[in-house]
């Protein structure tokens, strides 16, 4: 491929930069990144800031086109962007989610000891991986079709208390409780249903996993305090989304929206920004089936908290089985917010791919690459003002898969991980591989920029002792 | 070698070549078939599908998404295809396969990303394709 332009970036603060709406003639608004120096080098070597003026283009756009320290190139709209557009005049892109609709973070607590999970590593690893179906093919103990099915996605995590897989202090501690207001089952395809049907409970490949951890570090202690978070806690860590189903309706409402731009007028510069009008009808039908696929994917990873649950009291007895939750906060996924933006009030539709809501008091979750560490951040004011309510969420990848299978053998980095007590039960040698911390940005790094620019305070820093991975 | 791996940074980049329509969409989808790396292939299945698109790299994609519903929903693994139909906006197809016991890789999306199905400077038809994994 040939190099990526060089786009004209003016330093507003030493953690935040901007490309001019003059930088090309179709940008309707500034486009911004969070990022140091060092980062935003890292940032373009790719075609992170083309994809991001891209997005800066389409109809509607209010304020600007994000990126956080941890964005890299997607398709369509860069990984580790936000974007927020007018409920009249702008649009919703299926692209702005992502395929991964609601990926996302939950954070539970144990009332273990970093000493206690360590002795017992190998059998709560090999629990854990048995107990959490994962790669693509592996069924989770839920087959839910037809009505059951459609009750998962019109009710999310909520239907998973129903069935009597969560509690009531589950749904309070998760963003939306679990439950996007306006899924419509309808609007979700017979593919996206045989796709997603014998999902729920099941893991996926890739970067997603579970990870049990402890709290190496507590930055905030009454912010921690608050959290039921202390220094030697073991704490593990839930990243997964909506698997097939989401993906299928991701891929459904693209290749609709591409048909049906035309009619609005609307000409893009990538096919996967396809958008039509936030309140035209196949706007809304995305909404729909994008709030029914959110749901299951609560649904999924509530019902992966059940099996965490089971595994832990198959390894520690039931007693330590509890793991309470401390937090569930999507990264991928579009929201209806009010912001003030030039003064006035606005109510729009945020789009986060790869990005974490951060309101003020909420926590963030930031999983790290698996070798490093994550972080519990917390949101703060700034933003609201400067981020559209929004963080990072993650190290973001600074290599392809390809390259990290090159640069890392499976061997040495289970060796590598040991060393650093790390026990790792992974479905696939090449998996392991693709995920290798050296295929990350410096997680401390990332996350510096976001506590100093004021969009979140850090609060504490989690080591991971267990990995269970597709 | 009709498909070549490329560097993405979050994903898988291919680039698809075929002396013919026919091979570009047979290879392409090897391609993609490969990439989501089946396990233990079981007894033979055949699937039938049509399809039209607004052009020729919609169709492209949009069969690509397609072999890849129908791959994960069933767990099949498709390595060739016939073609009854093949024009620039519409295909009718036989996709054929193994049964298979699963994926390692969870391959989300065919994007349409890059993709441009163009003809070739010595002849023949080529695209680049993004796998979303």
């Amino acid at each position: 491929m040939n190099e990526p332009p060089r786009w004209p970036l003016h330093a507003i603060t030493p953690l935040l930069w901007e490309i001019p709406p003059s930088a090309r003639a179709d940008m309707r608004a500034p486009a911004r990144v969070y990022a140091t120096a060092a980062l935003l080098e890292e940032i373009r070597r790719d075609r992170s800031l083309e994809q991001l003026v891209n997005v800066a283009t389409l109809p509607g756009i209010v304020g600007w086109a994000l990126a956080m320290p941890d964005a890299h190139e997607g398709y369509g709209f860069p990984v580790g962007g936000v974007a927020a557009f007018d409920l009249e005049a702008g649009v919703i892109s299926p692209g702005g989610i992502g395929y991964d609709i609601n990926c996302g973070v939950r954070l539970l607590r144990s009332t273990l000891t970093r000493a206690g999970v360590a002795a017992a590593a190998p059998n709560l690893g090999r629990t854990l991986f048995a107990a959490v179906p994962s790669g693509v093919g592996r069924s989770g103990m839920l087959q839910l079709t037809g009505r059951e099915l459609d009750a998962v996605l019109e009710g999310g995590a909520q239907r998973m208390r129903e069935l009597g897989y969560a509690s009531e202090r589950d749904l309070a501690h998760t963003e939306s409780a679990g439950r996007l207001e306006g899924a419509d089952p309808a609007r979700v395809s017979a593919h996206a249903r045989a796709r997603g049907e014998d999902q729920l409970g099941t893991m996926g490949a890739g970067n997603h996993f579970v990870e049990v951890g402890y709290v190496e570090q507590v930055f905030d202690a009454a912010a921690a305090e608050r959290m039921g978070l202390a220094a030697e806690q073991a704490t593990v860590l839930i990243h997964t989304g909506s698997r097939g189903l989401g993906h299928q309706v991701a891929t459904d409402f693209i290749r609709r929206m591409n048909q049906a731009m035309a009619g609005y007028g609307i000409t893009l510069p990538d096919r996967e920004l396809a958008c039509a009008p936030f309140a035209s009808a196949d706007g809304q039908a995305y909404v729909a089936a994008m709030a029914a696929a959110a749901n299951f994917a609560w649904a999924n990873r509530q019902m992966i908290t059940f099996e965490v649950r089971q595994a832990f009291a198959r390894v520690f007895g039931p007693r330590e089985a509890e793991l309470e939750l401390v937090y569930d906060v999507a990264h991928n996924i579009a929201k209806v917010e009010e912001y003030t933006v030039g003064g006035e009030r606005r109510r729009v539709v945020v789009h986060r791919k790869g990005a974490t809501r951060a309101f003020p008091g909420d926590p963030v979750l930031i999983p790290g690459s698996m070798g490093t560490a994550s972080y519990v951040l917390e949101g703060a004011p700034g933003a609201l003002a400067a981020s559209f309510g929004s963080s990072c969420h993650g190290a973001g990848r600074r290599m392809s898969r390809t390259r990290a299978r090159r640069e890392a053998s499976a061997a040495a980095l289970r060796t590598e991980l040991a060393a650093l007590g790390i026990t790792v039960n992974a479905g696939s040698r090449r998996g392991l591989t693709e995920e290798a911390p050296l295929a990350y940005k410096d997680v401390d790094e990332v996350v510096n920029v976001i506590h100093a620019a004021g969009l979140a305070r850090k609060v504490a820093r989690l080591r991971p002792l267990v990995v269970v991975k597709g | 070698m009709p498909y070549r791996r490329l560097e993405h940074t979050s994903d898988l980049r291919l680039r698809v070549t075929g002396a013919t329509r026919e091979a570009l969409f047979r290879d392409a989808l090897r391609g993609l078939a490969a990439a989501m790396r089946p396990r233990q292939a079981r007894a033979a299945v055949t699937r039938e599908l049509a399809l039209e698109a607004a052009d020729a790299t919609a169709l492209l994609v949009d069969f690509l998404s397609e072999a890849l519903a129908l791959m994960q929903a069933r767990r099949e693994s498709y390595r060739d295809v016939r073609f009854t139909a093949l024009t620039e906006r519409r295909l009718v197809a036989t996709l054929r396969g193994a049964a298979v016991e699963g994926f390692d890789a969870d391959v989300k999306a065919v994007t349409y990303h890059e993709a441009e199905v163009a003809a070739g400077a010595g002849g023949g038809w080529q695209t680049h394709l993004v796998l979303d994994l």
